[in-house]
Protein backbone atom coordinates (compact mmCIF):
# COMPACT_ATOMS: atom_id res chain seq x y z
CA UNK A 1 0.00 0.00 0.00
CA UNK A 2 0.92 3.55 -0.69
CA UNK A 3 0.07 6.96 -0.99
CA UNK A 4 -1.34 7.77 -4.50
CA UNK A 5 -1.19 10.98 -6.75
CA UNK A 6 -4.31 12.31 -7.05
CA UNK A 7 -6.02 12.46 -10.46
CA UNK A 8 -7.64 15.27 -12.13
CA UNK A 9 -10.34 14.29 -15.21
CA UNK A 10 -12.17 16.14 -18.22
CA UNK A 11 -15.72 16.45 -17.23
CA UNK A 12 -16.31 16.36 -21.56
CA UNK A 13 -14.98 12.67 -20.69
CA UNK A 14 -16.20 11.31 -17.64
CA UNK A 15 -19.60 12.19 -16.13
CA UNK A 16 -19.90 13.14 -12.48
CA UNK A 17 -22.55 9.76 -12.33
CA UNK A 18 -19.95 7.54 -13.25
CA UNK A 19 -17.03 8.91 -11.22
CA UNK A 20 -19.49 8.85 -8.32
CA UNK A 21 -20.61 5.11 -9.27
CA UNK A 22 -16.75 3.99 -9.96
CA UNK A 23 -16.11 5.29 -6.16
CA UNK A 24 -19.18 3.77 -4.70
CA UNK A 25 -17.35 0.25 -6.04
CA UNK A 26 -14.79 1.24 -4.01
CA UNK A 27 -16.70 1.29 -1.24
CA UNK A 28 -15.12 -0.34 1.81
CA UNK A 29 -11.61 -0.97 -0.21
CA UNK A 30 -9.92 2.70 0.22
CA UNK A 31 -11.48 5.77 0.59
CA UNK A 32 -11.97 8.27 -2.79
CA UNK A 33 -12.84 11.70 -2.35
CA UNK A 34 -14.08 14.05 -5.88
CA UNK A 35 -14.24 17.25 -6.06
CA UNK A 36 -15.53 19.71 -9.46
CA UNK A 37 -12.51 22.29 -10.08
CA UNK A 38 -14.20 24.33 -13.05
CA UNK A 39 -14.62 21.46 -16.27
CA UNK A 40 -13.01 19.00 -14.37
CA UNK A 41 -13.27 16.86 -11.17
CA UNK A 42 -10.53 15.96 -8.96
CA UNK A 43 -10.14 12.34 -7.61
CA UNK A 44 -8.63 12.36 -4.20
CA UNK A 45 -7.16 9.07 -2.94
CA UNK A 46 -7.29 9.89 1.21
CA UNK A 47 -5.39 7.41 3.24
CA UNK A 48 -3.62 4.29 2.43
CA UNK A 49 -4.42 3.00 -1.13
CA UNK A 50 -3.36 0.25 -3.18
CA UNK A 51 -0.57 0.71 -5.63
CA UNK A 52 -2.77 0.50 -8.26
CA UNK A 53 -5.40 2.23 -6.70
CA UNK A 54 -5.38 4.73 -9.91
CA UNK A 55 -5.64 2.95 -12.48
CA UNK A 56 -8.25 0.55 -11.43
CA UNK A 57 -10.30 3.58 -10.40
CA UNK A 58 -9.91 5.33 -13.79
CA UNK A 59 -10.78 1.66 -15.52
CA UNK A 60 -13.92 1.17 -13.31
CA UNK A 61 -14.48 4.96 -14.40
CA UNK A 62 -14.54 4.00 -17.92
CA UNK A 63 -16.48 0.90 -17.70
CA UNK A 64 -19.48 3.05 -15.57
CA UNK A 65 -19.35 6.00 -18.77
CA UNK A 66 -19.31 3.12 -20.95
CA UNK A 67 -22.67 1.55 -19.56
CA UNK A 68 -24.26 4.83 -18.99
CA UNK A 69 -23.51 5.41 -22.93
CA UNK A 70 -24.89 2.49 -23.83
CA UNK A 71 -27.63 2.69 -21.38
CA UNK A 72 -28.78 5.97 -23.33
CA UNK A 73 -28.52 3.96 -26.63
CA UNK A 74 -30.58 0.64 -25.82
CA UNK A 75 -32.49 1.47 -22.53
CA UNK A 76 -36.10 1.16 -25.03
CA UNK A 77 -34.93 -2.31 -25.44
CA UNK A 78 -33.09 -3.47 -22.47
CA UNK A 79 -36.21 -2.07 -20.50
CA UNK A 80 -38.77 -4.03 -22.87
CA UNK A 81 -36.90 -7.08 -21.77
CA UNK A 82 -36.34 -6.68 -18.06
CA UNK A 83 -40.08 -5.72 -17.83
CA UNK A 84 -41.24 -8.87 -19.56
CA UNK A 85 -39.14 -10.96 -17.96
CA UNK A 86 -40.17 -9.80 -14.66
CA UNK A 87 -44.02 -9.61 -15.68
CA UNK A 88 -43.65 -12.98 -16.65
CA UNK A 89 -42.17 -14.37 -13.26
CA UNK A 90 -44.57 -12.14 -11.45
CA UNK A 91 -47.48 -14.25 -13.77
CA UNK A 92 -48.64 -11.08 -14.96
CA UNK A 93 -48.94 -12.13 -18.31
CA UNK A 94 -51.53 -15.11 -17.63
CA UNK A 95 -55.02 -13.87 -17.85
CA UNK A 96 -56.25 -12.70 -14.17
CA UNK A 97 -53.09 -10.97 -13.53
CA UNK A 98 -50.31 -11.36 -10.92
CA UNK A 99 -50.53 -14.93 -9.71
CA UNK A 100 -50.83 -15.42 -5.99
CA UNK B 1 -16.86 -6.59 -32.16
CA UNK B 2 -19.36 -5.15 -34.00
CA UNK B 3 -19.52 -3.85 -37.56
CA UNK B 4 -22.32 -0.63 -38.86
CA UNK B 5 -22.14 -0.53 -42.51
CA UNK B 6 -22.58 3.55 -43.72
CA UNK B 7 -24.43 2.87 -47.16
CA UNK B 8 -27.46 0.62 -47.54
CA UNK B 9 -25.98 -2.67 -49.58
CA UNK B 10 -26.63 -6.19 -49.11
CA UNK B 11 -25.80 -6.34 -45.57
CA UNK B 12 -27.83 -6.21 -42.46
CA UNK B 13 -26.88 -2.68 -40.69
CA UNK B 14 -25.38 -4.17 -37.49
CA UNK B 15 -23.48 -7.75 -37.41
CA UNK B 16 -20.62 -8.80 -34.90
CA UNK B 17 -17.19 -10.66 -35.78
CA UNK B 18 -14.27 -12.23 -33.78
CA UNK B 19 -11.48 -13.65 -35.63
CA UNK B 20 -10.79 -17.06 -34.80
CA UNK B 21 -7.49 -17.38 -36.37
CA UNK B 22 -7.83 -18.08 -39.74
CA UNK B 23 -11.43 -17.82 -39.78
CA UNK B 24 -13.64 -15.33 -39.04
CA UNK B 25 -17.11 -16.15 -37.53
CA UNK B 26 -20.04 -13.68 -38.27
CA UNK B 27 -22.84 -13.91 -35.74
CA UNK B 28 -26.17 -11.16 -35.37
CA UNK B 29 -29.34 -10.37 -33.30
CA UNK B 30 -30.87 -12.96 -34.85
CA UNK B 31 -28.42 -15.35 -32.89
CA UNK B 32 -27.35 -16.88 -36.33
CA UNK B 33 -23.41 -17.27 -37.68
CA UNK B 34 -21.16 -17.88 -40.45
CA UNK B 35 -17.85 -18.78 -40.67
CA UNK B 36 -15.92 -17.51 -43.47
CA UNK B 37 -12.29 -16.68 -44.62
CA UNK B 38 -10.38 -13.48 -43.60
CA UNK B 39 -10.48 -12.48 -47.81
CA UNK B 40 -14.67 -13.54 -47.69
CA UNK B 41 -14.94 -11.29 -44.76
CA UNK B 42 -13.44 -8.70 -46.02
CA UNK B 43 -15.21 -8.87 -48.96
CA UNK B 44 -18.42 -9.05 -47.20
CA UNK B 45 -17.39 -5.53 -44.79
CA UNK B 46 -16.12 -3.56 -47.80
CA UNK B 47 -19.00 -4.37 -50.92
CA UNK B 48 -21.44 -6.16 -48.64
CA UNK B 49 -22.26 -8.41 -51.01
CA UNK B 50 -22.34 -12.08 -50.09
CA UNK B 51 -18.74 -13.61 -50.96
CA UNK B 52 -20.01 -16.83 -53.20
CA UNK B 53 -23.24 -17.85 -54.33
CA UNK B 54 -22.89 -20.65 -51.57
CA UNK B 55 -22.21 -18.37 -48.93
CA UNK B 56 -25.20 -15.87 -49.98
CA UNK B 57 -26.92 -19.08 -49.78
CA UNK B 58 -25.95 -19.83 -46.23
CA UNK B 59 -26.19 -15.98 -45.65
CA UNK B 60 -29.44 -15.18 -46.68
CA UNK B 61 -31.58 -16.96 -44.38
CA UNK B 62 -29.35 -17.01 -41.36
CA UNK B 63 -30.44 -12.76 -41.81
CA UNK B 64 -27.34 -11.47 -42.82
CA UNK B 65 -28.09 -10.12 -45.97
CA UNK B 66 -30.73 -7.06 -46.29
CA UNK B 67 -32.43 -8.07 -49.75
CA UNK B 68 -33.03 -11.52 -48.10
CA UNK B 69 -34.40 -10.31 -44.88
CA UNK B 70 -37.65 -12.98 -43.60
CA UNK B 71 -38.74 -10.87 -40.41
CA UNK B 72 -41.17 -13.17 -39.48
CA UNK B 73 -39.26 -16.20 -39.52
CA UNK B 74 -36.37 -14.33 -37.69
CA UNK B 75 -38.45 -12.72 -35.37
CA UNK B 76 -39.64 -16.63 -34.96
CA UNK B 77 -36.38 -18.15 -34.20
CA UNK B 78 -35.67 -15.73 -31.77
CA UNK B 79 -38.89 -16.20 -29.60
CA UNK B 80 -38.10 -19.96 -29.69
CA UNK B 81 -34.26 -19.26 -28.55
CA UNK B 82 -35.93 -16.82 -26.00
CA UNK B 83 -38.53 -18.64 -24.83
CA UNK B 84 -37.77 -18.48 -20.79
CA UNK B 85 -38.62 -14.69 -21.16
CA UNK B 86 -42.44 -15.90 -21.64
CA UNK B 87 -42.14 -18.80 -18.93
CA UNK B 88 -41.08 -17.81 -15.07
CA UNK B 89 -39.59 -19.50 -12.52
CA UNK B 90 -39.14 -23.05 -13.42
CA UNK B 91 -36.22 -24.14 -11.12
CA UNK B 92 -36.80 -24.37 -7.29
CA UNK B 93 -33.52 -25.72 -5.47
CA UNK B 94 -34.20 -26.89 -2.02
CA UNK B 95 -31.34 -26.88 0.76
CA UNK B 96 -32.27 -29.84 2.60
CA UNK B 97 -29.74 -29.28 5.13
CA UNK B 98 -26.51 -27.37 5.63
CA UNK B 99 -24.58 -30.02 6.77
CA UNK B 100 -22.13 -32.32 5.20
CA UNK B 101 -20.06 -35.37 5.74
CA UNK B 102 -17.73 -34.32 3.42
CA UNK B 103 -14.74 -31.88 3.52
CA UNK B 104 -14.70 -30.64 -0.14
CA UNK B 105 -11.74 -28.48 -0.88
CA UNK B 106 -13.55 -26.15 -3.39
CA UNK B 107 -17.54 -26.69 -1.63
CA UNK B 108 -19.03 -23.32 -2.34
CA UNK B 109 -22.30 -24.72 -0.65
CA UNK B 110 -21.62 -23.35 3.03
CA UNK B 111 -21.49 -26.79 4.31
CA UNK B 112 -21.54 -27.39 8.42
CA UNK B 113 -19.76 -30.18 10.44
CA UNK B 114 -22.71 -30.42 12.72
CA UNK B 115 -26.25 -29.96 13.21
CA UNK B 116 -27.44 -26.53 14.78
CA UNK B 117 -30.17 -23.47 14.51
CA UNK B 118 -31.23 -24.18 10.80
CA UNK B 119 -29.50 -26.19 9.25
CA UNK B 120 -31.79 -28.93 8.82
CA UNK B 121 -34.93 -27.86 6.74
CA UNK B 122 -38.50 -28.83 8.39
CA UNK B 123 -41.07 -30.46 6.94
CA UNK B 124 -43.12 -27.65 7.52
CA UNK B 125 -40.98 -25.22 5.88
CA UNK B 126 -40.27 -28.36 2.86
CA UNK B 127 -43.94 -28.02 2.17
CA UNK B 128 -44.32 -24.53 2.02
CA UNK B 129 -41.19 -24.72 -0.58
CA UNK B 130 -42.85 -27.18 -2.68
CA UNK B 131 -46.66 -25.27 -2.12
CA UNK B 132 -44.82 -21.68 -3.30
CA UNK B 133 -42.92 -23.65 -6.57
CA UNK B 134 -45.99 -25.21 -7.76
CA UNK B 135 -47.99 -21.63 -7.76
CA UNK B 136 -45.04 -20.59 -10.35
CA UNK B 137 -46.46 -18.93 -13.44
CA UNK B 138 -43.61 -21.71 -15.32
CA UNK B 139 -45.85 -24.36 -17.23
CA UNK B 140 -43.66 -27.42 -16.02
CA UNK B 141 -41.19 -27.53 -12.92
CA UNK B 142 -38.65 -29.01 -11.61
CA UNK B 143 -37.59 -29.46 -7.67
CA UNK B 144 -34.27 -30.17 -7.25
CA UNK B 145 -32.88 -31.50 -4.00
CA UNK B 146 -29.71 -30.15 -2.56
CA UNK B 147 -27.30 -29.70 0.53
CA UNK B 148 -24.98 -30.16 1.85
CA UNK B 149 -25.80 -33.37 1.91
CA UNK B 150 -29.38 -33.91 1.33
CA UNK B 151 -29.39 -37.41 2.40
CA UNK B 152 -28.99 -36.33 6.30
CA UNK B 153 -31.97 -34.82 6.24
CA UNK B 154 -33.50 -38.22 4.92
CA UNK B 155 -36.90 -38.18 6.44
CA UNK B 156 -37.98 -34.75 5.39
CA UNK B 157 -36.20 -35.23 2.01
CA UNK B 158 -38.53 -38.40 1.76
CA UNK B 159 -41.80 -36.35 2.87
CA UNK B 160 -41.43 -33.93 0.31
CA UNK B 161 -41.00 -36.37 -2.58
CA UNK B 162 -44.40 -37.81 -2.20
CA UNK B 163 -46.09 -34.31 -1.36
CA UNK B 164 -44.39 -32.79 -4.51
CA UNK B 165 -45.54 -35.96 -6.38
CA UNK B 166 -48.88 -35.61 -4.96
CA UNK B 167 -49.47 -32.08 -5.37
CA UNK B 168 -48.39 -32.86 -9.04
CA UNK B 169 -51.22 -35.18 -9.92
CA UNK B 170 -53.88 -32.32 -8.01
CA UNK B 171 -52.19 -29.62 -9.76
CA UNK B 172 -51.56 -31.04 -12.83
CA UNK B 173 -48.50 -29.33 -13.39
CA UNK B 174 -45.55 -31.35 -15.00
CA UNK B 175 -42.83 -32.27 -12.56
CA UNK B 176 -39.05 -33.22 -12.90
CA UNK B 177 -37.75 -34.34 -9.37
CA UNK B 178 -33.73 -34.37 -8.77
CA UNK B 179 -31.39 -35.21 -6.26
CA UNK B 180 -27.89 -34.09 -5.89
CA UNK B 181 -26.11 -36.33 -3.46
CA UNK B 182 -22.27 -37.74 -3.04
CA UNK B 183 -23.54 -41.48 -2.57
CA UNK B 184 -22.00 -41.72 0.88
CA UNK B 185 -25.15 -42.90 2.26
CA UNK B 186 -27.31 -43.93 -0.44
CA UNK B 187 -29.09 -47.71 0.47
CA UNK B 188 -31.09 -49.93 -1.48
CA UNK B 189 -33.75 -48.89 0.21
CA UNK B 190 -33.55 -45.43 -0.10
CA UNK B 191 -32.61 -46.23 -3.99
CA UNK B 192 -35.84 -47.59 -4.54
CA UNK B 193 -37.31 -44.96 -2.74
CA UNK B 194 -36.37 -42.04 -5.14
CA UNK B 195 -36.55 -44.24 -8.71
CA UNK B 196 -40.01 -45.15 -7.68
CA UNK B 197 -40.94 -41.51 -7.70
CA UNK B 198 -38.72 -40.85 -10.74
CA UNK B 199 -36.50 -38.81 -9.56
CA UNK B 200 -33.15 -38.23 -11.57
CA UNK B 201 -30.10 -38.84 -9.59
CA UNK B 202 -26.75 -36.82 -10.04
CA UNK B 203 -23.41 -37.06 -8.31
CA UNK B 204 -19.59 -35.42 -8.34
CA UNK B 205 -17.35 -37.19 -9.99
CA UNK B 206 -13.91 -35.39 -10.55
CA UNK B 207 -12.09 -38.15 -12.11
CA UNK B 208 -10.10 -40.61 -10.96
CA UNK B 209 -9.65 -42.21 -7.31
CA UNK B 210 -6.58 -40.07 -6.33
CA UNK B 211 -8.00 -37.08 -8.26
CA UNK B 212 -11.04 -37.25 -6.64
CA UNK B 213 -10.42 -38.26 -2.91
CA UNK B 214 -7.63 -35.55 -3.18
CA UNK B 215 -10.55 -32.97 -3.74
CA UNK B 216 -13.83 -34.58 -1.72
CA UNK B 217 -11.87 -36.38 1.23
CA UNK B 218 -14.48 -38.25 3.52
CA UNK B 219 -12.89 -39.57 6.97
CA UNK B 220 -11.91 -43.12 7.09
CA UNK B 221 -13.33 -43.86 3.31
CA UNK B 222 -13.31 -42.90 -0.23
CA UNK B 223 -15.77 -40.90 -1.76
CA UNK B 224 -14.88 -42.24 -5.08
CA UNK B 225 -15.78 -45.90 -4.17
CA UNK B 226 -19.24 -44.86 -3.05
CA UNK B 227 -20.03 -42.61 -6.24
CA UNK B 228 -18.69 -45.19 -8.30
CA UNK B 229 -20.69 -47.66 -6.65
CA UNK B 230 -24.05 -46.28 -6.75
CA UNK B 231 -23.22 -44.69 -10.36
CA UNK B 232 -23.10 -48.10 -11.74
CA UNK B 233 -26.21 -49.39 -9.55
CA UNK B 234 -28.13 -46.36 -11.21
CA UNK B 235 -26.86 -47.44 -14.79
CA UNK B 236 -27.83 -51.03 -14.39
CA UNK B 237 -31.15 -49.86 -13.62
CA UNK B 238 -31.52 -47.09 -16.27
CA UNK B 239 -30.60 -49.81 -18.74
CA UNK B 240 -32.99 -52.46 -17.56
CA UNK B 241 -36.13 -50.94 -17.52
CA UNK B 242 -38.78 -52.04 -15.59
CA UNK B 243 -42.72 -51.83 -16.01
CA UNK B 244 -44.47 -49.06 -13.75
CA UNK B 245 -41.95 -46.39 -13.68
CA UNK B 246 -39.31 -44.32 -16.09
CA UNK B 247 -35.33 -44.94 -14.73
CA UNK B 248 -33.45 -41.49 -16.01
CA UNK B 249 -29.80 -42.58 -16.42
CA UNK B 250 -27.71 -41.00 -13.23
CA UNK B 251 -25.27 -37.82 -14.08
CA UNK B 252 -22.09 -36.80 -12.82
CA UNK B 253 -20.74 -32.99 -12.21
CA UNK B 254 -17.10 -32.34 -12.27
CA UNK B 255 -15.77 -29.54 -10.89
CA UNK B 256 -12.70 -28.22 -12.45
CA UNK B 257 -9.65 -27.42 -9.82
CA UNK B 258 -6.47 -26.98 -9.96
CA UNK B 259 -5.43 -30.51 -9.68
CA UNK B 260 -7.65 -31.45 -12.50
CA UNK B 261 -4.99 -29.13 -15.00
CA UNK B 262 -3.21 -31.49 -17.51
CA UNK B 263 -5.62 -34.72 -16.62
CA UNK B 264 -8.19 -33.82 -18.94
CA UNK B 265 -7.66 -36.97 -21.01
CA UNK B 266 -7.84 -39.34 -18.12
CA UNK B 267 -10.88 -37.53 -16.36
CA UNK B 268 -12.67 -38.09 -19.27
CA UNK B 269 -11.65 -42.05 -19.71
CA UNK B 270 -13.21 -42.53 -16.05
CA UNK B 271 -16.36 -40.81 -17.14
CA UNK B 272 -16.05 -43.66 -20.26
CA UNK B 273 -15.54 -46.16 -18.37
CA UNK B 274 -18.24 -45.74 -16.33
CA UNK B 275 -20.33 -45.92 -19.23
CA UNK B 276 -21.57 -41.79 -18.77
CA UNK B 277 -22.26 -39.92 -21.84
CA UNK B 278 -22.38 -36.56 -20.39
CA UNK B 279 -19.19 -34.96 -18.69
CA UNK B 280 -19.54 -31.40 -16.98
CA UNK B 281 -16.32 -29.53 -17.94
CA UNK B 282 -17.46 -26.95 -14.76
CA UNK B 283 -14.98 -24.26 -14.31
CA UNK B 284 -14.11 -23.32 -10.43
CA UNK B 285 -15.59 -19.59 -9.25
CA UNK B 286 -14.48 -17.79 -6.50
CA UNK B 287 -17.22 -17.74 -4.17
CA UNK B 288 -18.00 -18.69 -0.58
CA UNK B 289 -15.17 -21.01 0.75
CA UNK B 290 -13.39 -21.53 -2.96
CA UNK B 291 -12.69 -17.79 -2.72
CA UNK B 292 -10.92 -18.20 0.66
CA UNK B 293 -8.97 -21.66 -0.96
CA UNK B 294 -8.24 -19.76 -4.09
CA UNK B 295 -4.76 -19.88 -4.33
CA UNK B 296 -5.18 -24.03 -3.38
CA UNK B 297 -7.33 -24.85 -5.76
CA UNK B 298 -8.21 -21.89 -8.36
CA UNK B 299 -6.26 -21.04 -11.76
CA UNK B 300 -6.18 -18.37 -14.24
CA UNK B 301 -9.06 -18.27 -17.21
CA UNK B 302 -6.19 -18.70 -19.77
CA UNK B 303 -5.54 -22.16 -17.98
CA UNK B 304 -9.40 -22.89 -17.76
CA UNK B 305 -9.44 -22.52 -21.13
CA UNK B 306 -6.52 -24.84 -22.79
CA UNK B 307 -7.89 -27.35 -20.16
CA UNK B 308 -11.68 -27.14 -21.92
CA UNK B 309 -10.05 -26.79 -25.73
CA UNK B 310 -7.49 -29.77 -24.93
CA UNK B 311 -10.41 -31.82 -23.39
CA UNK B 312 -13.31 -30.95 -25.74
CA UNK B 313 -11.31 -32.18 -28.66
CA UNK B 314 -10.13 -35.86 -27.02
CA UNK B 315 -14.10 -36.19 -25.81
CA UNK B 316 -14.99 -35.33 -30.17
CA UNK B 317 -11.68 -37.58 -31.21
CA UNK B 318 -13.78 -40.35 -29.11
CA UNK B 319 -17.03 -39.25 -30.62
CA UNK B 320 -14.97 -40.20 -33.58
CA UNK B 321 -13.62 -43.45 -32.91
CA UNK B 322 -17.71 -44.46 -31.92
CA UNK B 323 -17.61 -43.90 -28.31
CA UNK B 324 -20.99 -41.92 -27.39
CA UNK B 325 -20.04 -38.81 -24.78
CA UNK B 326 -20.99 -35.35 -25.03
CA UNK B 327 -19.78 -32.12 -22.92
CA UNK B 328 -22.24 -30.86 -21.75
CA UNK B 329 -21.24 -26.87 -21.08
CA UNK B 330 -20.68 -27.45 -25.55
CA UNK B 331 -23.61 -29.35 -25.62
CA UNK B 332 -25.83 -26.55 -24.12
CA UNK B 333 -25.02 -23.89 -26.48
CA UNK B 334 -24.92 -26.03 -29.14
CA UNK B 335 -28.50 -26.20 -28.39
CA UNK B 336 -28.53 -22.31 -28.54
CA UNK B 337 -26.70 -22.38 -31.52
CA UNK B 338 -27.11 -24.72 -33.98
CA UNK B 339 -30.97 -25.87 -32.70
CA UNK B 340 -32.17 -22.06 -31.84
CA UNK B 341 -33.54 -23.79 -28.83
CA UNK B 342 -33.10 -22.71 -25.20
CA UNK B 343 -31.36 -25.59 -23.28
CA UNK B 344 -32.52 -24.35 -19.60
CA UNK B 345 -28.70 -23.31 -18.70
CA UNK B 346 -29.79 -20.57 -16.31
CA UNK B 347 -26.14 -19.06 -16.37
CA UNK B 348 -25.91 -18.65 -19.79
CA UNK B 349 -29.40 -16.57 -20.40
CA UNK B 350 -29.74 -12.51 -20.93
CA UNK B 351 -31.24 -11.67 -18.64
CA UNK B 352 -29.85 -14.90 -15.66
CA UNK B 353 -31.67 -17.12 -14.62
CA UNK B 354 -31.66 -15.01 -10.77
CA UNK B 355 -35.40 -15.34 -9.49
CA UNK B 356 -37.25 -15.20 -12.72
CA UNK B 357 -35.68 -18.64 -14.06
CA UNK B 358 -34.88 -20.27 -10.58
CA UNK B 359 -34.86 -19.83 -7.31
CA UNK B 360 -32.89 -21.08 -4.42
CA UNK B 361 -34.62 -21.82 -1.14
CA UNK B 362 -32.39 -22.23 2.84
CA UNK B 363 -33.15 -24.93 5.28
CA UNK B 364 -34.95 -21.85 7.25
CA UNK B 365 -37.42 -21.01 4.19
CA UNK B 366 -35.58 -17.62 3.09
CA UNK B 367 -35.67 -17.49 -0.59
CA UNK B 368 -32.81 -16.23 -3.16
CA UNK B 369 -32.11 -15.31 -6.71
CA UNK B 370 -30.11 -18.67 -7.48
CA UNK B 371 -28.41 -21.10 -5.31
CA UNK B 372 -25.12 -18.75 -5.46
CA UNK B 373 -26.94 -15.96 -3.81
CA UNK B 374 -27.84 -18.07 -1.24
CA UNK B 375 -24.57 -18.80 -0.83
CA UNK B 376 -23.38 -15.01 -0.22
CA UNK B 377 -26.31 -15.33 2.35
CA UNK B 378 -24.84 -18.05 4.04
CA UNK B 379 -21.62 -16.28 3.93
CA UNK B 380 -23.79 -13.09 6.01
CA UNK B 381 -24.34 -11.03 2.57
CA UNK B 382 -28.17 -11.17 2.07
CA UNK B 383 -27.81 -9.32 -1.24
CA UNK B 384 -29.78 -11.81 -3.19
CA UNK B 385 -32.25 -12.30 -0.42
CA UNK B 386 -35.54 -12.30 -2.14
CA UNK B 387 -37.91 -12.93 0.80
CA UNK B 388 -38.88 -15.39 3.21
CA UNK B 389 -41.23 -18.22 1.84
CA UNK B 390 -44.06 -17.69 4.37
CA UNK B 391 -46.06 -15.15 2.87
CA UNK B 392 -44.22 -14.53 -0.51
CA UNK B 393 -46.17 -14.64 -4.16
CA UNK B 394 -44.71 -14.03 -7.21
CA UNK B 395 -45.91 -10.81 -7.71
CA UNK B 396 -43.57 -9.90 -4.92
CA UNK B 397 -40.99 -12.11 -6.19
CA UNK B 398 -40.49 -10.08 -9.35
CA UNK B 399 -40.73 -6.62 -7.52
CA UNK B 400 -37.78 -7.54 -4.83
CA UNK B 401 -34.59 -5.24 -5.56
CA UNK B 402 -32.77 -8.36 -5.54
CA UNK B 403 -34.77 -10.09 -8.46
CA UNK B 404 -34.80 -6.21 -10.59
CA UNK B 405 -31.32 -5.77 -9.82
CA UNK B 406 -30.33 -9.09 -10.99
CA UNK B 407 -32.62 -8.65 -13.78
CA UNK B 408 -31.24 -5.31 -14.79
CA UNK B 409 -27.57 -5.88 -14.72
CA UNK B 410 -27.59 -8.94 -16.35
CA UNK B 411 -29.12 -7.62 -19.52
CA UNK B 412 -26.44 -7.73 -22.48
CA UNK B 413 -28.10 -5.20 -24.04
CA UNK B 414 -26.73 -2.44 -21.34
CA UNK B 415 -23.39 -4.64 -20.71
CA UNK B 416 -19.87 -2.81 -22.52
CA UNK B 417 -18.16 -5.17 -24.51
CA UNK B 418 -21.31 -7.85 -24.27
CA UNK B 419 -23.74 -5.68 -26.15
CA UNK B 420 -20.71 -6.04 -29.30
CA UNK B 421 -19.58 -9.20 -28.15
CA UNK B 422 -19.91 -12.20 -31.41
CA UNK B 423 -20.52 -14.21 -28.55
CA UNK B 424 -23.65 -12.21 -27.43
CA UNK B 425 -26.63 -14.26 -28.84
CA UNK B 426 -25.57 -17.01 -26.77
CA UNK B 427 -24.02 -16.08 -23.57
CA UNK B 428 -24.99 -14.74 -19.84
CA UNK B 429 -23.71 -12.61 -17.24
CA UNK B 430 -23.77 -13.89 -13.10
CA UNK B 431 -24.39 -10.67 -11.22
CA UNK B 432 -23.34 -13.28 -7.82
CA UNK B 433 -20.10 -13.49 -9.54
CA UNK B 434 -20.05 -9.77 -10.56
CA UNK B 435 -20.48 -8.72 -7.05
CA UNK B 436 -18.23 -11.19 -5.24
CA UNK B 437 -15.43 -11.14 -7.51
CA UNK B 438 -15.49 -7.18 -8.44
CA UNK B 439 -17.86 -5.78 -6.24
CA UNK B 440 -20.53 -4.73 -8.11
CA UNK B 441 -23.64 -6.21 -10.13
CA UNK B 442 -22.46 -4.80 -13.30
CA UNK B 443 -18.47 -6.11 -12.99
CA UNK B 444 -16.39 -5.19 -15.57
CA UNK B 445 -15.88 -7.12 -18.15
CA UNK B 446 -12.67 -6.62 -19.59
CA UNK B 447 -11.10 -7.85 -16.68
CA UNK B 448 -13.97 -10.22 -15.70
CA UNK B 449 -12.42 -14.10 -15.02
CA UNK B 450 -15.84 -15.76 -15.67
CA UNK B 451 -16.42 -13.19 -19.49
CA UNK B 452 -12.60 -15.15 -20.27
CA UNK B 453 -13.70 -18.65 -19.29
CA UNK B 454 -16.72 -18.37 -21.15
CA UNK B 455 -14.54 -16.81 -24.23
CA UNK B 456 -12.13 -19.60 -24.16
CA UNK B 457 -15.15 -22.09 -24.38
CA UNK B 458 -17.15 -20.37 -26.98
CA UNK B 459 -13.72 -20.06 -28.98
CA UNK B 460 -13.48 -23.59 -28.73
CA UNK B 461 -16.75 -24.41 -29.51
CA UNK B 462 -16.41 -22.66 -32.76
CA UNK B 463 -12.77 -22.98 -33.86
CA UNK B 464 -14.29 -27.05 -33.84
CA UNK B 465 -17.49 -25.87 -35.49
CA UNK B 466 -15.02 -24.77 -38.47
CA UNK B 467 -13.58 -28.42 -38.91
CA UNK B 468 -16.38 -30.01 -40.81
CA UNK B 469 -15.92 -33.47 -39.13
CA UNK B 470 -15.90 -31.91 -36.09
CA UNK B 471 -18.74 -30.16 -36.75
CA UNK B 472 -20.98 -33.41 -37.82
CA UNK B 473 -19.63 -34.51 -34.59
CA UNK B 474 -21.40 -31.58 -32.36
CA UNK B 475 -24.09 -31.46 -34.46
CA UNK B 476 -25.32 -34.86 -32.92
CA UNK B 477 -24.63 -33.42 -29.93
CA UNK B 478 -27.99 -31.43 -30.09
CA UNK B 479 -31.59 -32.80 -29.14
CA UNK B 480 -33.98 -33.88 -31.68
Amino acid sequence: MKKEKNLAVDDAVYSEEALKLAAYVFEGRFRVSLKRRGAKTEILFPGAVPEDAAGEFLNEALNQQCRLDLMKKNSKVANIIVTRMLLSASGGNKKGGVKK
Amino acid sequence: MAVKTAKRTEQVPQVYWRDLGGRILLTNDFGSHALMTEAEFRRYIKTGAAPSPALKEKLGPAGFLRERLDMEALVAGWRKRNAFLFAGPGLHILVMTLRCNQGCLYCQSGAVKSSGPGTDMSWETARRCVDFAFASPAPAITIEFQGGEPLLNWGVLKKTVDYARALEKKKGKPLNLALISNFTLMDDKKAEFLLSRECSICTSLDGPADLHDRNRPLTGASSHAAAVKWLKYFKRRSDNQGPGYRIFKPGALLTVSKGSLGRGREIVDEYVRLGLEDIFLRPLAPIGYAKRAWDKIGYSPEEFSRFYSGTLDYIISLNARGTRIKEKTASMFLEKILAGRDPGFMDARCPCGAAVGQVAYDPRGQVYTCDEGRMMGWEGDDMFRIGDVRGLDYGKLAAAPASRACCASSNLEQQPMCSRCAYRPWCGVCPVYNYEAQHSLWGHMPSNGRCAVFMGIFDAIFRALAAPKKAKILAGWTGK
